[in-house]
């Protein structure tokens, strides 16, 4: 009787564990081989010995499926880098939008699983990998923009068109992150997508090495680029969650104490004439000019047309809420979960991360001594307080609220808010067409 | 040796792109902000001039047409539409419920009315 209960007992052990084997049976010989014995086991269930080793290699086999067995260092300290983004967004505020579904996605990219079952963010086939098609594609990053458009009220630059210069000259920060990526050994299409980084644009970034460092593009001489879109998209918005801790010191650094007194005199009140008239012109003439940011511009200011054509508010509505939070909540967990340890953890994502915070710091200088030099050819009333010039860097609207609590913190009675949206979203537009300039050259 | 002529072409390359990228954002933004500064006022006031003569027959049109629309139309149509809207019931609760009433007392049943007994 003992016999038979015991028999029985690990007959079902054997039919619980079977389902583990049984659907991995093609990932390696090896499984195969183990499956198959115990299956031959099961036939042969008359003996108890041979009963037991079955049971025994079956947990074993078990065992070895599950994350404790797979798990390295490294998948490791990227779930712990994980946990500490979701611990930055929530108790310091920091960009929780982006940083809570990015730490999700960390922990959830790198969970350790057996290759071969479709489960990683890297295998084709999988659920999550369908997913990130979104981003291998480009797919996410205009329709990102199609909200921020929506969002955004261009009229503070439609009232001081000047201000647009701002935006161009924080670009300096791209291109000169693209030369230094150069030196340090990248070839072209990865310096130029590593580069962007320095356009302190989470979606620009994203799009742009989705097209030049995806890993699938081949160079002209032979070797594949290398995938770089998650080293790229982490720092680009580590960074630019970073921006409130980058900028001011550098802004103290450069801006003189009366430089920083300085007060703008408010903008001139825009007609919805202008504003609907803007995004128009602004798409043709834009897209004009460098025709591969067409995705990234096109949307965007579409976006801002539905918004200021006052016909189509439910359109706008639906683009800055709705649709900007679905497409956030896709690319922020597949941009996390893009960070497999065995990809992630490279010594060229530790330059990538060095680029990413010297292009900022470029950036950053770029704006603020452009509109010194601004300064020097404006008179009285139409000087500008050239800390806006930081805003420059597109990080909207972070960048302004930075030189706005700047601005206060030397002139408790200086609002620079309004006067440092115009450079913000002009940035916008200027890493959108270094972006487009770039892909032209190196796509 | 075929490896360090490629980094320098790389690099130089870089410089070009570096350059020229940097003149096309330049450039891009300015002609923009140029735009904006000449362009826009100049068509928008080639607009006004253009809507000035059309608003004027739009006016007259308008006061010709409207004389068969007065006020009490409006009201009508306002006053047709408020009970239209009013007459829908598209969202009806779906609870019904017998509310229970308690009337301690009526004459109706009231023992001393009752056939059996005689005042």
């Amino acid at each position: 009787m003992k016999k038979i209960l015991l028999i029985f007992s690990v007959l079902s052990l054997l039919i619980f564990i079977r389902p583990a084997l049984g659907i991995n049976s093609n990932a390696s010989t090896n499984n195969l081989n183990s499956s198959v014995s115990i299956e031959q086991h099961d036939e042969a269930n008359a003996e108890d010995d041979e009963s037991y080793v079955g049971a025994f290699e079956g947990i074993k086999q078990f065992y070895n499926y599950t994350g404790f067995a797979n798990a390295s260092s490294g998948n490791l300290i990227m779930i712990l880098i994980g946990i500490i983004f979701i611990y930055l967004g929530i108790k310091f505020d920091y960009e929780p939008l982006l940083l809570i579904p990015i730490g999700a996605g960390v922990i959830i990219g790198n969970i350790p699983f057996v290759a071969g079952n479709q489960t990683g963010i890297y295998e084709t086939g999988s659920v999550l990998n369908y997913l990130y098609f979104g981003v291998v594609k480009g797919i996410y990053p205009p329709l990102i923009f199609l909200g921020i458009g929506a969002m955004t009220d261009f009229s503070s630059l439609i009232a001081n068109p000047k201000l647009m210069l701002l935006g161009a000259a924080a670009q300096i920060g791209v291109f000169a992150t693209f030369l230094g990526a150069l030196y340090l050994g990248f070839n072209l299409p990865e310096a130029g997508a590593i580069g962007i980084i320095g356009g302190a644009d989470g979606p620009t970034a994203i799009f742009l090495s989705s097209k030049l460092a995806n890993g699938v593009n081949i160079l002209a001489d032979g070797t594949t680029v290398k995938n770089l879109i998650g080293p790229i998209a982490i720092a680009a918005y580590s960074y630019m969650a970073l921006v409130p801790v980058i900028q001011p010191p550098l802004m103290r650094l450069l801006i003189s104490k009366e430089d920083r007194k300085i007060k703008m005199k408010p903008p001139r009140a825009v007609t919805q004439k202008e504003k609907m008239i803007f995004p128009i012109v602004a798409l043709i003439l834009t897209t004009f000019i460098s025709p591969s940011a067409l995705p990234l511009l096109g949307m965007l200011f579409f976006g801002n047309l539905l918004k200021e054509s006052g016909r189509t508010e439910r359109l706008a509505d639906t683009a800055r809420t709705k649709l900007i939070d679905i497409v956030t909540i896709l690319l922020g967990v597949t941009v996390g979960a893009s960070t497999q340890a065995d990809i992630f953890i490279t010594k060229d994502s530790m330059l990538i991360f060095g680029l990413g915070a010297i292009s900022f710091v470029i950036a950053t200088c770029g704006g603020l001594l452009f509109a010194k030099l601004m300064n020097l050819f404006l008179k009285g009333d139409n000087k500008i307080n050239p800390l806006i010039g930081a805003a420059g860097v597109s990080a909207v609207p972070d960048s302004a609220r930075v030189v706005h609590t700047e601005g206060l913190k030397s002139d408790p009675s200086n609002y620079l808010l309004m006067h440092a949206m115009a450079p913000n979203v002009s940035g916008v537009i200027g890493s959108a067409i270094a972006a487009g300039i770039i892909l032209s050259f190196l796509g | 040796m075929i490896h360090i002529p490629l980094v320098v072409d790389q690099i130089s390359e870089g410089y070009v792109i570096l350059i020229t990228g940097l003149i096309i954002v330049f450039s891009a933004l300015l002609t923009l902000s140029l735009f904006f500064k000449y362009g826009l006022p100049l068509m928008l006031y080639v607009y006004k001039i253009i809507t000035k003569r059309k608003d004027k027959k739009m006016s007259e049109i308008k006061v010709e047409s409207d004389k068969n629309f007065t006020g009490e139309i409006a009201a009508a149509i306002g006053a047709a539409v408020h009970m239209y809207l009013d007459q829908q019931h598209d969202h009806e609760s779906a609870i019904l419920t017998i509310k229970q009433v308690k009337k301690p007392y009526s004459p109706w049943s009231s023992k001393i009315y009752g056939t059996q007994n005689r005042l």
